[in-house]
């Protein structure tokens, strides 16, 4: 028993991602339908030379139809995947399974949320536990439970701790702020962050990601027929998934200051990848800012930053667009917006572009042959309760 | 009229009826293992740790410390939309398990962990009491 990895039998040949936004104009069937209209015109193909599609949406429909009634797919394999809000990622995952496999040549993976108009601000809750309790934390105050903890263990102060967590937010909308696709596009300082509307323990407004609507979507083949339909293929260097017991909420063990789902979805993936130092190889990642201390902490799972140390990386601009190894170089979560089962797609998007030197040159990040890889974690659930999937990838085989 | 839909209150079943009862009287009962003798909490039909089914009932003394806390100031389901800002927190019971709850009589910038708490109770309906928390000695 082994996780082997697909290490370079499959590549990323052609993206699209709709812009994140309060769309009141466009439903589920019209996002999905630019976005995968735009991935087959980025890979130069018709709709018809695709031989299988995964669909990821955490709650905008049900089954493959969601997708092959839009695009009017006649005698086509199209399967819905869900896996809370990694189920973007899950359908790359199982698209790039599929072709590898050899089941078939030409795969679609793409993802889709459309959660305002629903009648709720962002998604209806998952069922509700039945011991009377859970309910009284929201997704903003089960992640804010993160940062008491940290401060204790490493004797941050909170008030720095807040600081801290502020600095996350201003880098992530700083990068937004140069993303024409993102839902919010303007630089925000600390100070303001600081002072906006409480959500959450020390958590204001601006800690939390944005809730938007939008789709994104990937076309995957075997590695050697990459170049029949692109030039610079994006070559999938690993792809790991754990899905935790859930055990944490009960545990008094689990100290609320790591993921360790994540810990072991990372040690997997830099396996497949053959990855051995994360803070010096990685060109850059795109992690899952659902919440700003979940950005902190994701640093040290990642092994990006020493354990107790993200905090001081953060502060020194480790992670700025300009810094030593950029993380969410699109403004993340926080200012591209949470379209649930679009964003494990627009994760790899950033990577299509900036790994391919194609990102806006406002946002273009500097490549350095000496860091070939990007990284994209991706995560749903709760501190506890939690899955994670993460991918590796590169622009050269081998 | 209907009323309002409300999710603060559990669905009590006959393998929680003991456990509801208990918070009606006063007491929170955590279960104990006759095989191996771990405590647990929530309350399930067998020991976690061992699998055995000889589980009995046992109250909490209501000593606990604050592991870590979130002042809740948006919550949008009822009637906790009512109810913000409210403190909501993960504790340690003195026996050993851990239980998310709510802290009370207390002012955000007083709490801090490793305080010590003591236990008390809210009636929320008639038939339904919860464990909530308090600085103890308050």
């Amino acid at each position: 028993m082994a996780s082997h990895g697909i290490k370079d039998k499959v590549a990323i040949v052609g993206m699209a991602c709709t812009p994140f936004r309060e769309h009141w104009d466009k439903g589920a069937d019209d996002l999905l339908i630019e976005a995968s209209q735009g991935a087959i015109t980025s890979t130069g193909i018709a709709l018809d030379d695709i031989d299988a599609f995964w669909l990821g949406t955490a709650q905008t429909g049900m089954s493959g139809i969601t997708l092959s009634a839009p695009l009017k797919l006649t005698g086509k394999p199209v399967t819905r995947v869900e896996n809370y809000c990694a189920s973007g990622s899950e359908a790359l995952r199982q698209a790039a399974y599929a072709v590898a496999s050899g089941a078939y040549d030409v795969a679609m993976a793409i993802g889709v949320e459309k959660v305002k108009d629903s009648g709720y601000q962002g998604l209806n809750a998952f069922p509700i536990p039945n011991d009377g309790t859970n309910r009284t934390l929201t997704a903003a105050a089960m992640f804010s439970l993160v940062a008491p903890a940290y401060a204790n263990k490493y004797g941050v102060d909170e008030d720095e701790l807040k600081l801290v967590l502020a600095r996350i937010a201003s880098k992530n909308h700083f990068n937004g702020a140069r993303n024409p696709l993102a839902q919010f596009r303007k630089e925000v300082d600390v100070d303001t962050i600081c002072s906006a509307m409480p959500v959450a323990g020390r958590l204001g407004v601006f800690d939390c990601a944005g809730v938007a609507d939008g789709a994104a979507a990937a076309i995957v083949v075997r590695a050697e027929d990459a170049h029949r339909y692109t030039d610079s293929p994006l070559y999938i260097k690993a792809l790991s998934f754990v899905a935790g017991s859930g055990s944490g909420l009960i545990d008094p063990d689990y100290d609320y200051t790591t993921f360790p789902e994540i810990v072991q979805c990372a040690a997997d993936a830099y396996a497949q990848a053959g990855v051995s130092d994360p803070r010096h190889q990685i060109a850059m990642a795109e992690v899952h800012d659902c919440f700003t201390p979940t950005e902190l902490v994701l640093m040290e799972d990642l092994g990006f930053s020493e354990r107790g140390h993200a905090w001081t990386d953060v502060n020194a601009g480790v992670f700025a667009l300009d810094g030593e190894l950029p993380v969410n170089p699109d403004g993340g979560l926080k200012s591209f917006g949470h379209p649930v089962g679009a964003s494990g797609l627009r994760m790899h998007y950033e990577n299509w572009l900036q790994l391919r030197g194609k990102a806006p040159e406002d946002r273009q990040i500097v490549l350095d042959p000496t860091r070939p890889y990007g990284l994209v974690q991706n995560l749903g659930g709760y501190p506890g309760e939690m899955v994670c999937f993460m991918s590796i990838l590169g622009t050269e085989p081998g | 009229m209907a009323d309002a839909p409300r999710f603060d209150l559990p669905t009590i079943e006959a393998e929680s009826a003991e456990f509801w009862a208990g918070m009606r009287e006063g007491k929170l009962l955590l279960r104990r293992c006759g095989d191996c003798g771990a405590l647990h909490y929530y309350p399930r039909p067998f020991c976690p740790e061992c699998w055995s089914e000889d589980v009995s009932w046992q109250p909490a003394c209501g000593k606990a410390t604050l592991y870590t806390h979130s002042t809740v100031f948006v919550n949008d389901l009822p009637p906790f939309n009512e109810q913000v800002p409210y403190v909501a927190a993960v504790v340690d019971l003195e026996e050993g398990p851990r239980m998310m709850t709510q802290i009370i009589d207390c002012a955000v910038e007083d709490l801090e962990i490793g305080m010590p708490l003591e236990m008390t109770f809210r009636e929320v309906t008639d038939e339904v009491s919860i464990a909530v928390f308090r600085p103890a000695g308050a």
